[in-house]
């Protein structure tokens, strides 16, 4: 139900950076549904891990849409929709490497 | 005080990572941007000084233009620093660091400059940061083994600025 885990990747810059720590639950998807801009964690078979924001939450299937802040992100652009099964968690404490 | 734990125990044990996934790759680098919005920085530190020397009586159409120059100022500052850290994250590897040691420090040098921009309106300091990212696109087409020349931008400000001779 919690998870702590290291951001690698520039795709959530300059929001999230490589190095930063977040620490990921579910526990808040219990009191509050899942709506854009929240920061989540989730599976994907082809890229493990990964981390990004919910652009959009397909009322009828739940699906989720999600998006980096970076144009080369890779996300829902190119892979789709991920399933609510998929997901880890909501990033609920970011720990921040010191920015220059 | 936290990050610092949270580091010593991930080099202890190792952390899970979350990719925040970005490169297709695409490998398509290059420091022009940043040389252009160092540019623009320099422009809009010359407008507001030129307004702001014009202008008596400050009216709401000085406020207006003034306000937008600095709107421009703070995100070419800010665009500077990301279009390096790109760069610096993605491209140049261990390789490149041994070949050029001033990395480093460079890089660090642009990332402060670039928020000395930011935070105020000196014209040094912008012609500082123009400096330290001419030699960091120097550097850059170095590493592809591509010669550069510098020559005055064909606009204004005029300043400076590191070409790739193709």
């Amino acid at each position: 139900m919690l998870y702590l885990l290291k951001v690698a990747g520039s795709s959530l810059e300059p929001d999230f950076e490589e190095g930063d720590f977040v620490l990921v639950s579910k526990i808040p998807f219990f009191f509050r549904p899942m709506r854009p801009g929240d920061v989540i964690v989730f599976n994907h078979v082809l890229y493990h891990t990964m981390i990004k924001y919910v652009e959009h939450v397909e009322p009828e299937s739940g699906e989720i849409f999600v998006a980096g802040t970076h144009p080369g992100s890779v996300d829902s652009r190119s892979f789709g929709p991920i399933r609510p099964s998929a997901v880890l968690g909501k990033v609920i404490w970011h720990i921040c490497k010191k920015r220059v | 005080m936290f990050y610092e734990l949270l580091s010593r125990i991930d080099r202890l044990v190792g952390i899970r990572g979350a990719s925040a996934h970005c490169d297709i790759p695409c490998g398509i680098y290059d420091p022009h941007q940043a040389q252009v919005a160092a540019l623009t920085v320099i422009r809009m530190l010359d407008l507001m000084a030129d307004l702001t020397n014009a202008q008596k009586t400050p009216t709401l159409e000085y406020h207006n233009s003034i306000s937008r120059q600095i709107a421009v100022k703070e995100e070419h500052a800010e665009l500077v620093k990301r279009e390096v850290r790109v760069i610096w994250g993605d491209y140049l590897k261990q390789e490149h660091l041994d070949k050029y040691p001033e990395l480093p420090g460079l890089v660090h040098k642009i990332m402060q400059l670039g928020s000395k921009c930011r935070q105020g309106v000196s014209r040094e300091s912008a012609m500082d940061l123009l400096a330290a990212v001419n030699r960091f696109a120097e550097i850059f087409w170095e590493t592809k083994g591509i010669a550069t020349k510098r020559v005055k931008a064909p606009y204004k400000p005029g300043e400076e600025i590191v070409y790739p001779v193709l």
